[in-house]
């Protein structure tokens, strides 16, 4: 079996990678704000309906669409993916974040990548984000930077959900919901559903993405009106 | 000197909580912009956009010297130093759409969250250290050392009218922070009455703007 990827993998879903994460909440402040979320069965529970009705019919298809993309050498099928998914971030704090960590991981990852042959096209869609012609979107970078350093696409969603949870985690515990055992007990027991999608989730058509979490939607957009606030989302 | 692929340059000031951050940036963009050169702020507060809201009334509303949009607070998540050091992810995406919108600029400041004694900036974020302290920390502050204060390009002690007020000696603090930043330069402040802020102005002309004209004449500032 070949790890050759391993490294990159923990270097990419470590939280020292500059990433912004530690910035987000994705809601969960406000959610905690308003007694919404209250301890860590809350947190945990917040984190799987975000992986079950955003991050996998979602995010997820994107990463992969940008991964295959990637692969075939389509810079126009990285476009639309990338496209597709910002016009899908229906709340405007959420969508600004994604682009900027987006932006920022793709240009870190371009900088350590110099030698690979793959960077070419990740320098191509660098220059669509800075003429503005795509928007350089979270999910679509990552996929990016996966196929580059040539991480399994299963490895990637690990990446991708272990980023999310733990960002959340982090999250939970600087907002005072959690302490830090309870914090790495609640990402421990994320780790089957995690291996389990990663091992059998499918790549599908653009048309087909989908996300349901309206409530977790409408405390951010209150978040973005909250006066004092820790977190950007 | 100022890195690769970077167009505007770029002043980062940190300082302990309270210590005048934001009101030394609203003492020094005036200064600044009466002499030609053209500012944005971007201001890091850890748990809201209060700073950045409170100069966009003092910079724009009130002295209308520069727009309210090129006053930009971001909410780091209780990490101030996380945010302009291991992680400046947020702040550069911020600059990178500054650039994009006016390369014209002259300067950008970043105002980092109130931070303990160690906050420095990335280089890739900061191309000039300011650090800020006050008098009402005790005289003691500048002998303590830590990052900021031995390692910023310039330290800026706040708030002197109060040293007879907390027994501190300003003597102390001058004999203190030449011994521990040797050659590197300081400047006593008055934020309040605006007592050396020219210096401080001087200081970030010379030391990063290099005299250099502003790149829009003044007469043109919208």
């Amino acid at each position: 079996m070949n790890t050759d990827h391993e490294f990159f993998l923990m270097q990419f879903s470590d939280s020292f990678f500059p990433s912004g994460m530690f910035s987000l909440s994705n809601g969960l402040e406000s959610l905690v704000k308003r007694q919404v979320v209250k301890n860590d069965k809350d947190v945990l529970n917040f984190i799987e309906q975000q992986i079950e009705f955003q991050i996998v019919p979602c995010d997820c298809m994107i990463f992969l669409a940008a991964f295959d993309a990637v692969r075939n050498k389509n810079v126009e099928e990285l476009v639309q993916a990338d496209k597709r998914f910002y016009s899908m971030r229906l709340i405007k704090e959420a969508r600004n974040s994604s682009v900027r960590s987006g932006s920022q991981i793709l240009n870190c990852a371009i900088q350590m990548a110099l030698d690979k042959d793959d960077n070419k096209i990740a320098k191509q869609f660098q220059k669509l984000i800075s003429s503005n012609h795509t928007p350089g979107t979270y999910p679509a970078c990552l996929g990016i930077i996966t196929s580059i350093f040539g991480i399994p696409p299963e490895s990637g969603i690990r990446i991708m959900l272990y980023s999310f949870s733990q960002s959340i985690v982090g999250a939970a515990i600087r907002l005072g919901v959690i302490e830090h055992i309870a914090g790495q007990k609640t990402l421990s027991s994320l780790s089957i559903k995690i291996n389990d999608i990663s091992k059998n989730i499918k790549k599908q058509p653009l048309d087909n993405l989908w996300q349901l979490t309206p409530l977790t939607d409408i405390f951010q957009m209150m978040h973005e009106y909250d006066n004092s606030k820790m977190f950007i989302t | 000197m100022l890195s690769k692929n970077k167009k505007i340059p770029k002043v980062g000031i940190g300082g302990p909580v309270g210590s005048g951050k934001s009101r030394l940036i609203e003492r020094v963009v005036p200064v600044l912009i009466e002499k030609g050169y053209r500012c944005c702020i971007i201001s890091n507060d850890v748990i809201s956009k209060e700073d950045a809201e409170r100069m966009q009334r003092v910079l724009a509303t009130e002295l209308k010297v520069m727009p309210e949009n090129m006053i930009i607070g971001i909410a780091t998540g209780g990490c101030p130093h996380t945010a302009i050091r291991e992680d400046p992810t947020i702040n550069l995406a911020v600059i990178d759409e500054i650039e994009k919108k006016d390369p014209t600029l002259d300067l950008i400041i970043i105002e980092s969250g109130g931070d303990n004694v160690m906050t420095t900036f990335s280089p890739s974020l900061a191309d000039y250290f300011i650090y800020i302290i006050d008098v009402a920390g005790g005289d003691k502050y500048p002998r303590k050392g830590g990052l900021g204060i031995e390692s910023s390009d310039l330290l800026v002690i706040n708030k002197i009218d109060l040293a007879p007020h907390v027994g501190a000696d300003l003597a102390v603090m001058e004999r203190d922070a030449k011994k521990i930043r040797k050659e590197k330069p300081f400047v006593f402040v008055n934020c309040q009455t605006g007592e050396g802020i020219n210096l401080v102005a001087e200081n970030i002309i010379r030391s990063i703007l290099f005299d250099k004209e502003p790149i829009v004449k003044k007469d043109r500032i919208v």
